[in-house]
């Protein structure tokens, strides 16, 4: 990453506004939380150890294994740098949920309904599934910049519409696979919408080399580009902006439309990945743990990756608790925990600020 | 005895040393400056004494009795007020409620709001505030903010009173009557410390004068037995260009060049949907300075973002030269420099392009525009040296530099950065609005010649100002703006007394 070395200011004005403390800080509260939940787990008196060995291996011990893991942390990285992306323009996008599920309708419609060759299907279903996230983030951001209406309170919304929307009309009626056995849900999508797989032995597929190169193009935008500048200018402070020329009511809208696209590719990810079609349940919650994610990976494109990566790996991993005893919601719990303690970073920044001059030089 | 003491109160911040080995005594009863420029420690030091900061070395003394280093808890308990210069109010509750706030009187949880009003309207006639307790703070002036301010230590019983920068942002009549309180207070027996840059007020009402320069305590003088080009020169270590605060523009006026902006009967609404400018007549042309003299809030804020483009014209004509028509030959110094000017949590030399960010000599072009970063490094370090901005690390964040120190990176930012830039085009209108407000005197005379430069090079200048020294130091020509009007137009170097004349005389009968 950016050059911290230097003293003079030759490089990379723009990567070093990234400052590398936050990350110290998600390491230590996913750490903490790691610890917690060890603790948690005998407390409750059962086999914490045998649970973390079973966890680790779920996630990363085999090649099945790290196909589960990269599934989930390809869609967690889509939501995360979803959130994330929000946060930059200084938007709270609660309403990853609605447009993940928006997306993964539209990839399902898409590779159902299109007849494409094989290297076109999977990038015009994904762009259906932008378009399809994008449209709820936007009229968020329309309300936003036209009405004043706080973020918050329109994509809750906005994900309840969408929720029921698709949940409680689309999939049980006009999108409802014709003759199908199951109540609901839609049609199997084409096989030349599946996303290609990389290892016969696992389920890990295209979709994490897709997430990476959409979290390089994210750091990229930010850290290089004139308008990623502008949208952080307007995420720190959007009066300066204004006067500073930046249209601001744009810059809103493009980080929305964004935000809302990304979650979008997450559900595509999902559903031409593994599901193949949209299923009468779909419940996934992975656009509410893209707020976490955003929150552990402390707004860093890349940061983001790495806590997909964690979340990824605990999701995984957490069906194998079972197997020594241990209910899987404390997965859950672990990764409650990372969220609260970054959350209360200040309790830990103190301490990492003496640590630090202990070293014998500045965090910054 | 002495009421408060520093003894060889040092503080560093990781490298960096605030402040330097500061002995200090004052008596009950004195009233003494602390001067200094911007970054020589004046507010380190007595953020030490308050306890906001723990010494690196050193301790604070009250009435002979060393205070637990770093505890604000202490200091109020010793009895040591701090007027910050921002203020630290609450303004959707009263007077009265701010005033107790964090002692409140009552009993258990209840809130004895009649006892905290008598308490305050009791403080308040003793010394001739005349404020109404139940008054919205959201409602009351800058001035009258701060006389909440100096009632809230008061009211926690201080006795030592700090007051950081008072009269920064104070009309010339609302200092004199600030100045009168701290004689009042004083002679009461109270202490009390005064941090100011302005050195004609602190020789008004100082007993004695501590000069401060780079963290250290060069010289305690008596204030009668100095001068302030004496206390200039302690201060920069050298003398200083007396141009700064002297009168007159400096150098022969030039021959106005061709117009820059015309407003003819201008009427615009202000913040809260009342009206601000009431008809404004003026005329701007290039190669002259304009300062604007007037009461806070006749309409200057107004008439300068009008001028920028930022507040909609609602009646009359506004025009604008066509050398004026791109928004990159225009430089806007903003009055409130952290909400307008700056993005605190981006680093300083982010805030130096921004505005100039998609000027050619910054941006790369590639599939899309990528910003150059060794282009605004250089612009950078550049900007910083040739302002002395200090910090000198472009790649902290802004909000880590001090109020002065981020009024330089504006100033640096609009009227040095365009010339520097290639392709862009000239400065045809600069605008600033209190350009030199809290910077100490070298500072001031640095920003005063840059925006004389860039009148040379042919730009149409506009400074509004509420210090009447700069209001006559700058303007080639000066107007008065009072009740959202041009009320009168008076030459270069006009009389202070004149000028106080036709903002107060006008002013006041438009405000009716």
């Amino acid at each position: 990453m950016a050059d911290q070395g230097g003293t003079q200011v030759t490089k990379g004005l723009s990567a070093r506004s990234f400052s590398t403390r936050p990350g110290v800080l998600s390491v230590l509260a996913v750490a903490s939380a790691l610890l917690v939940g060890f603790i948690a787990i005998a407390l409750a008196g059962k086999d914490a150890s045998g649970g973390y060995t079973r966890m680790i291996e779920g996630a990363f011990g085999s090649p099945a294994a790290l196909g589960e893991t990269s599934i989930k942390t390809a869609v967690l990285t889509c939501t995360g740098l979803s959130v994330g992306l929000a946060f930059v323009v200084g938007l709270f996008n609660i309403g990853a949920e609605g447009q993940f599920i928006a997306g993964a309708l539209a990839a399902a419609v898409a590779g159902h309904a299109l007849r494409l060759p094989a290297p076109l299907h999977v990038p015009v279903a994904l762009l259906c599934a932008a378009a399809a996230g994008a449209l709820p983030a936007l009229v968020a951001a329309w309300l936003k910049v036209q009405r004043g209406v706080h973020e918050v309170i329109s994509t809750i919304m906005l994900n309840w519409i969408v929720i029921y929307w698709v949940h409680d009309w689309l999939v049980v009626g006009p999108l409802r696979a014709p003759g199908a056995i199951s109540v609901s849900g839609t049609a199997q999508i084409q096989a030349t919408a599946e996303l290609p797989r990389l290892l016969e032995s696992s389920r890990l597929d295209v979709g994490l080399p897709i997430a990476i190169t959409l979290a390089v193009m994210a750091w990229l935008l930010l850290g290089r580009t004139v308008l990623g500048y502008e949208m952080r200018a307007v995420g720190a402070n959007p009066d300066a902006a204004r006067v500073a020329g930046i249209p601001v009511a744009r810059r809103l809208y493009l980080a929305m439309g964004m935000s809302g696209a990304l979650s979008g590719i997450g559900g595509a990810l999902l559903i031409l990945g593994t599901e193949h079609h949209y299923p009468g349940v779909f419940r996934t919650g992975y656009g509410f743990d893209g707020i976490a994610v955003a929150l552990v990976g402390s707004g860093h494109p890349l940061g983001v990756l790495a806590a997909a990566l964690t979340f990824g790996g605990l999701r995984a991993g957490a069906t194998r608790l079972q197997l020594v005893g241990i209910h899987p919601s404390f997965a859950e719990l672990i990764q409650g925990l990372a969220v609260l303690f970054v959350a209360t970073r200040a309790l830990f920044a103190g301490g990492l600020d003496r640590v630090a001059a202990r070293l014998g030089r500045r965090p910054s | 005895m002495n009421a408060l003491e520093l003894v060889g109160v040092s503080k560093t911040f990781g490298d960096c040393v605030a402040c330097e080995d500061v002995s200090l005594a004052v008596r009950k009863g004195e009233v003494v400056a602390v001067v200094g420029e911007n970054g020589a420690g004046k507010s380190t030091a007595m953020s030490v004494v308050c306890g906001l900061y723990k010494p690196t070395r050193g301790e604070v003394r009250v009435n002979g009795r060393a205070l637990e280093p770093g505890s604000t808890r202490a200091a109020i308990a010793a009895g040591i007020g701090m007027v910050h210069q921002h203020f630290m109010l609450v303004p959707p509750l009263t007077i009265a409620e701010n005033v107790a706030l964090g002692a409140e009187p009552g009993r258990g949880p209840i809130f004895d709001r009649k006892k905290a009003e008598d308490a305050v309207a009791k403080l308040s006639k003793d010394l001739g505030f005349g404020l109404d307790p139940r008054q919205l703070v959201a409602d009351c002036s800058v001035a009258t903010q701060q006389r909440v301010e100096i009632l809230k230590v008061l009211y926690r019983g201080a006795d030592v009173l700090i007051l950081d920068e008072p009269t920064a942002v104070l009309a010339p009549a609302e200092a004199e009557a600030l100045l009168g309180t701290v004689r009042t207070l004083a002679a009461e027996g109270k202490t009390i410390i005064i941090i100011s840059h302005k050195l004609r007020e602190v020789l008004a009402v100082a007993a004695r004068v501590a000069v401060m320069r780079r963290g250290k305590l060069i010289a305690t003088v008596e204030a009668s037995k100095t001068t302030a080009s004496n206390l200039a020169t302690l201060m920069v270590g050298a003398g200083v260009d007396d141009g700064a605060h002297g009168a007159g523009a400096k150098g022969p006026p030039k021959d106005r060049g061709e117009r820059v902006a015309l407003l003819r009967g201008v009427r615009a609404v202000g913040d809260r949907g009342l009206p601000a400018l009431k008809g404004v007549d003026l005329e701007l042309f290039a190669g002259e300075i304009v300062t604007v003299a007037g009461v806070d809030g006749n309409g200057q804020t107004e008439l300068a973002e009008v001028l920028t483009g930022l507040r909609p014209v609602g009646e009359g004509t506004f025009e604008l030269s066509p050398a004026a028509s791109s928004r990159d030959a225009i430089a806007h110094i903003p009055e409130d420099r952290q909400r307008r000017g700056l993005c605190l949590s981006l680093t300083v030399g982010e805030n130096l392009a921004l505005g100039r960010h998609r000027a050619k000599g910054l941006t790369k072009s590639g599939l899309v525009e990528l910003v150059d970063a060794s282009a605004r490094a250089k612009l950078a370090s550049d900007l910083i040296a040739e302002l002395d901005v200090r910090p000198t690390d472009a790649s902290l964040p802004a909000s880590s530099l001090s109020g002065g120190n981020q009024q330089k990176v504006i100033v640096a930012r609009e009227l040095l950065a365009t010339p520097r830039l290639p392709g862009s085009p000239k400065l045809a209108l600069v605008v600033a609005v209190q350009p030199t407000r809290g910077l100490d005197l070298g500072a001031i005379a640095n920003v005063h010649a840059r925006l004389r430069e860039a009148r040379d090079a042919g730009a149409a200048v506009l400074v509004v100002s509420l210090d009447l020294d700069e209001v006559r130091a700058l303007g080639d020509r000066i107007v008065v703006m009072a009740g959202g009007r041009v009320v009168a137009e008076l030459p270069a170097g006009a009389d202070e007394a004149v000028i106080g004349r036709h903002m107060l005389a006008d002013g006041d009968a438009a405000h009716g």
